[in-house]
């Protein structure tokens, strides 16, 4: 007889491998979100040319750009990881496989890993095309890690509003941009901290407070989303 | 016997409210060297300002009773009734905000860390109201805009941190400043304070008209027809 605690991690380790062996199937919110990040960053790229060498720009907008990019990717393919359980009537096997908590963590963990993958994918490539040189990667890549938890963190749990509603996609960004924006704001201070060789600053720990106060919210509010 | 007293208190408010507009044009002292005659405004948009955070806050406390008290459609009434009166009284601090920005800062409008804070507010409690139109069964509806209820309370605190740092304010400094030392003129002091009150009853009393024909509305819904 397993212990109530290995079966909730191995409820939610399934919930997260069910979750990518589906995406690896049918590739449809990594094909989303890339293609969508990739053709706004050739957008930009192709409007503003190499901003990099330029220090202002460097300094003031690009940061809020990749961020930018970063939202709307997420938004374009995030939402999905609730919709398709309503869609393909599989909420009410989940519902009775998994504890609620197990299930936000198993979808939370998939959520991180695919934002995180695309940023491994479109960072290097924006800093690349733009010609953007960062004077500390470390700060970058801690600015990459925790706001992109934080972005996937507070999708998810929107998500799973969004999908027990009508005009699921158009209300989801309604629903998302106001709890996203204190992230999104934090991230792109950290980022520019990051450019311009600056300390860290308040940011950073604001950053980690506001990944943690999600996260919180998420597992106590989660089972009265899912829980009829 | 209920009735009289509805009436007695609703004629208590009309005097106090009365008492409060009269006191904020005849009562309270202006420092003409300061801003003069339109700091007036000031008895008029910090009461909004502060009975809308009240409302939100209602909100979330009638949100977080019917998730963990037992699930009844009343509370979620008084919720939703709650952000309704709170975008009200916030719109109106925004509007008499931005006259009074227009007329000593010189433009309505300036993205001061207050004005954008303001703006961010209304738009998650906006949502808010989009979200439970966009959902047509009521106990649905109930659990799911509780939750985000509930997340609005965890998230817009940030703001308090974030935006002060992106740009200056020029906002005047709030009478309760941070080191909790009066700075303002007695009398004004207690007109501000008086107004303040009354403005949070007549919230209230706004409120449970709303939340009561509501109820009255979802019963009429609910009768064989």
């Amino acid at each position: 007889m397993p212990s109530p605690t290995s079966s909730w991690v191995a409820s939610a380790q399934a919930v997260f491998t069910k979750d990518w062996r589906c995406e690896l199937r049918s590739r449809y919110a990594l094909n989303a979100i890339a293609l969508f990040a990739v053709t706004t960053l050739v957008v930009t790229s192709a409007a503003l040319g190499p901003a990099g060498t330029n220090k202002s720009l460097a300094i003031n907008v690009l940061p809020a750009m990749l961020w930018l990019i970063l939202l709307f990717a997420a938004a374009a393919g995030l939402p999905r990881a609730f919709v398709h359980e309503e869609e393909s009537h599989t909420a009410i096997a989940l519902r009775l496989a998994a504890p609620p908590s197990a299930l936000f963590v198993g979808k939370l963990a998939f959520g991180v890993s695919l934002l995180l993958a695309i940023e491994a994918l479109v960072a290097p490539l924006y800093l690349a095309v733009m010609s953007l040189e960062v004077a500390s990667p470390g700060l970058l890549v801690i600015a990459l890690l925790g706001g992109g938890y934080g972005l996937a963190a507070g999708s998810v749990l929107i998500a799973a509003l969004a999908s027990q509603a009508r005009g699921r996609s158009t209300l989801f960004s309604v629903l998302a941009f106001p709890v996203l924006m204190p992230l999104l704001l934090l991230a792109i201070e950290l980022t520019r901290n990051a450019v311009a060789g600056d300390a860290a600053g308040p940011a950073l720990p604001q950053l980690l407070l506001y990944d943690g106060s999600v996260t919180i919210a998420g597992l106590m509010l989660f089972p009265a989303v899912w829980n009829p | 016997m209920t009735r009289t007293i509805s009436l007695g208190l609703r004629a208590l408010l009309w005097l106090v409210m009365s008492t409060c507009i009269w006191g904020a044009f005849f009562y309270a002292w202006s420092d003409p060297a300061f801003v003069g005659q339109s700091s007036r405004i000031l008895f008029f948009h910090v009461p909004m300002a502060w009975t809308s955070f009240v409302a939100y806050f209602a909100a979330a406390v009638w949100s977080a009773r019917y998730l963990w008290g037992g699930r009844q459609m009343r509370h979620d009434r008084a919720a939703a009734a709650a952000v309704e009166c709170g975008v009200l009284f916030g719109v109106l601090a925004t509007v008499t905000g931005s006259l009074w920005a227009r007329i000593e800062w010189g433009a309505y409008w300036n993205w001061d860390p207050r004005q954008t804070s303001i703006v961010v507010v209304l738009l998650f409690y906006g949502a808010y109201l989009a979200l439970r139109s966009a959902m047509a069964d009521r106990e649905i509806r109930a659990r799911i805009s509780s939750v985000y209820a509930l997340i609005a309370l965890v998230v817009t605190p940030f703001f308090y941190f974030i935006v002060p740092r992106i740009t200056e304010s020029l906002h005047p400094e709030p009478v309760l400043n941070k080191e909790a030392k009066l700075d303002v003129d007695p009398r004004m002091f207690q007109v501000l304070i008086a107004s303040a009150l009354t403005y949070s009853i007549l919230f209230f009393w706004i409120h449970n008209l709303r939340a009561r024909t509501q109820a009255l509305a979802d019963a009429r819904e609910d009768e064989p027809s």
